[in-house]
C-alpha cells in the first residue's frame, strides 16, 4: 500500500500542473499577504488569527481547485481506462482506495502547507514575528473541513460524471459573492472581518461562535462521510464501462 | 485451474443481450482461442470471466467455487489483458509494472518486472516514460502487466492489436509457452493468430458458442464444402460466401464456401479460415 501511495502521489505532485497551481497559489498568496493582510482586518494586527484567518480563507478558492484538480488522475476518462487493469488486481478494493485518498490528501495538504509557510516567511520578513502556534487553531478550522469535503464530494460527483469535477471548482468563488448567513461566515470569508468587531475587544484572542463551529463539524463530517463511503465501495459492476475509481 | 461457465446470459441495461445461455468448460492446461466477428460477444465473456461483470443469469465457477465468492481467489491468479485500457503516462514502464505488481502483492517485483520486460522487448524502453511510448509498445506494456507473476490464469483480448508482423508471431509464440503449464483464453478475430497454436477453439456469433473444439476438427467440419471457381457471371454467386478472389492471367478465381458447392466449384481442402467463415455464414443462413 505504501507503494501505491508514493506511486500516486508522484503521478499527483511531479507534473507541470501541479508546479503551475503551486506558483499561482503562492503568487495570489503573496498578493493578498502583501495587500491585505499587512494593513490588519476589522482593526486587528496583520499577525492576529483573525487577520491570518482572512488570508487564509482567501486561499481556499485556489486550494480547493488543487484539492479536485488532483482527483481528476482518478476520475477521468483516461484514468478509468486504467482502472480496467488496476481492478483486475487482488488488492483490496478498500485499501486501494485509501491509499489513493491518502495520496490526494497529502497532496492537497502539501498545497496548503505551501500557503500556510509562505505567511510564515510573510510574517518574519516584515513583522520578525514567529509565534505561529496561536495561528494553527484558525488554520485547522479554516482550511481542513472545506478541504477534506471538497475530496470527498469531488470523488463522488466525478464517479459519477468526470466533468462534474469542473462544475465544482468555482463553488467557492459562488460562494464568495452570496450573503451567507453568520454561522456560515467561514464559507465566504465574512466571518474574520465581521466576528471580531462583534467582540468589542482592541485585538480580541480566537474565538469561534458554536454556530460557527457547528457548520464547520458538519462540513469535515460530510467531507469524511464521502471518503470513507468511497473507501468501502465494492469493485464488481453490472454495467459496462463503469470502471473503479 | 478450471473456469466453469453455467447457463450464463448477460443483457445490458440498454437492454442488448450480449450473451446467450453459454456453457463452457476451460481447464489447465491449455491455450483456447476465443473466435467471432465483432459484436459476438468475446469482449463481453472476457470481463465475466475477470468479474469486471456479473452475469445477469447463470454462474461462473472458479475451481468450483461460484463469483463473485471467488473474486479474490481468481484475481489472485489472474493476467488480464482488455481490449481497451489505459496506463498511467505520468510513470515510466518500470514504474508502472512496479506499481501493477504492489496491486498483485508480488514478493518479488523486481525479479518479476525484470522476467516480462524481456518477455515483451521493451527492455530499451523500460526507463521511459509511458506517454512516449507508440501503441505497439503500449500494447505490450499492457501484455507484460498481464503476465507479471506468471499467473496460472491469462486471459488477453485482442493481443496483437497494433503490433508489426514480427511481434505477432513473438507473442503467438509466448502465448503458446505460457500455456504449457497455464490456462489461456486469446479472444481475436485475426485467425492467423490462433491457428497455430491453439489447442482449442470456441467460436462465438450473436452471443452464442457456434463451436467448441480443436482446431482441426474445425476444419474437418468444412471438408466438401470449400470451392474454387472462375469468375464468369455474377449470378454464380448465389448462394455462396465468397471467401477470396484473386486476380489471375486467365481471370478472376474465387473461393467460396456453401452448405452445397455448385457443379461448377472445384472442391479445395479447407483451411482454418475457411471452416470458420463457413461456421459464420452458416449460422447467419440459420
Amino acid at each position: 500500500m505504501g507503494k501505491i501511495f508514493r506511486y500516486e502521489c508522484k503521478r499527483l505532485l511531479w507534473n507541470k500542473f501541479f508546479f503551475g497551481l503551486l506558483l499561482v497559489s503562492l503568487f495570489y498568496g503573496w498578493q493578498v499577504l502583501s495587500g491585505v493582510t499587512i494593513l490588519g482586518v476589522s482593526h486587528t494586527a496583520p499577525f492576529s488569527p483573525w487577520s491570518f484567518g482572512d488570508y487564509l480563507c482567501r486561499m481556499v478558492p485556489l486550494l480547493w481547485i488543487g484539492a479536485l484538480f488532483f482527483l481528476t488522475f482518478f476520475t477521468s476518462g483516461r484514468a478509468r481506462r486504467a482502472a480496467v487493469l488496476t481492478d483486475a488486481a487482488p488488492m483490496p478494493p478498500r485499501r486501494y482506495a485509501l491509499a489513493r485518498c491518502a495520496a490526494a490528501l497529502a497532496g492537497t495538504a502539501l498545497l496548503a502547507l505551501a500557503c500556510l509557510g509562505e505567511a510564515a516567511v510573510f510574517y518574519g520578513w516584515y513583522f520578525k514575528w514567529y509565534h505561529w502556534s496561536t495561528l494553527l487553531l484558525p488554520a485547522l478550522v479554516t482550511l481542513t473541513p472545506p478541504l477534506v469535503f471538497a475530496l470527498g464530494s469531488g470523488w463522488l460527483l466525478g464517479r459519477l460524471r468526470p466533468w462534474l469535477i469542473y462544475v465544482w471548482m468555482p463553488v467557492p468563488f459562488a460562494l464568495a459573492a452570496l450573503p451567507l448567513p453568520e454561522a456560515l461566515g467561514l464559507w465566504n470569508g465574512s466571518f474574520f472581518t465581521r466576528y471580531p468587531l462583534t467582540l468589542e475587544a482592541l485585538d480580541p484572542a480566537f474565538s469561534l461562535p458554536p454556530a460557527a463551529a457547528a457548520a464547520q463539524c458538519v462540513l469535515l463530517a460530510a467531507g469524511a462521510a464521502l471518503l470513507a463511503a468511497r473507501a468501502r465501495q465494492g469493485r464488481i459492476r453490472r454495467q459496462a464501462g463503469e470502471a473503479g475509481i | 485451474m478450471q473456469l466453469n461457465i453455467q447457463h450464463v446470459s448477460m443483457t445490458y441495461p440498454n437492454g442488448k443481450q450480449a450473451l446467450k445461455d453459454l456453457d463452457l468448460e476451460l481447464k489447465t492446461p491449455s491455450l483456447i482461442g476465443l473466435l467471432g466477428p465483432n459484436g459476438a460477444g468475446k469482449s463481453t465473456l472476457m470481463k465475466l470471466l475477470v468479474a469486471a461483470l456479473m452475469p445477469t443469469a447463470g454462474s461462473i465457477l472458479v475451481d468450483g467455487e461460484p463469483l463473485p465468492k471467488a473474486d479474490r481467489r481468481l484475481k489472485a491468479q489472474l493476467g488480464y489483458l482488455p481490449q481497451d485500457f489505459g496506463l498511467f503516462d505520468e510513470l515510466t514502464v518500470t514504474e508502472f509494472l512496479d506499481y501493477m505488481a504492489a496491486l498483485k502483492g508480488l514478493p518479488d517485483p523486481k525479479a518479476a518486472i525484470r522476467a516480462v520486460v524481456r518477455a515483451v522487448n521493451l527492455e530499451e524502453k523500460a526507463r521511459s516514460r509511458i506517454r512516449t511510448l507508440s501503441g505497439g509498445q503500449r500494447q505490450r506494456v499492457g501484455i507484460a502487466q498481464a503476465l507479471l507473476g506468471d499467473p496460472p490464469l491469462l486471459i488477453f483480448d485482442e493481443p496483437t492489436v497494433g503490433l508489426d508482423p514480427e511481434e505477432r508471431i513473438h507473442f503467438r509464440n509466448l502465448f503458446s509457452r505460457a500455456a504449457q503449464d497455464r490456462l489461456v483464453l486469446l479472444s481475436t478475430h485475426i485467425i492467423e493468430d490462433v491457428q497455430s497454436v491453439c489447442d482449442c477453439l470456441v467460436v462465438m456469433d450473436h452471443g452464442q458458442v457456434l463451436f467448441t473444439g480443436t482446431p482441426e476438427e474445425l476444419i474437418r467440419s468444412a471438408q466438401g464444402h470449400v470451392g474454387v471457381f472462375w469468375e464468369r457471371e455474377e449470378a454464380q454467386e448465389a448462394g455462396l460466401h465468397i471467401t477470396a478472389r484473386v486476380n489471375t492471367s486467365q481471370g478472376v478465381r474465387c473461393r467460396a464456401v456453401a452448405d452445397q458447392l455448385p457443379p461448377y466449384a472445384q472442391a479445395e481442402e479447407p483451411t482454418l479460415e475457411d471452416a470458420y467463415l463457413y461456421l459464420t455464414s452458416r449460422e447467419a443462413v440459420q
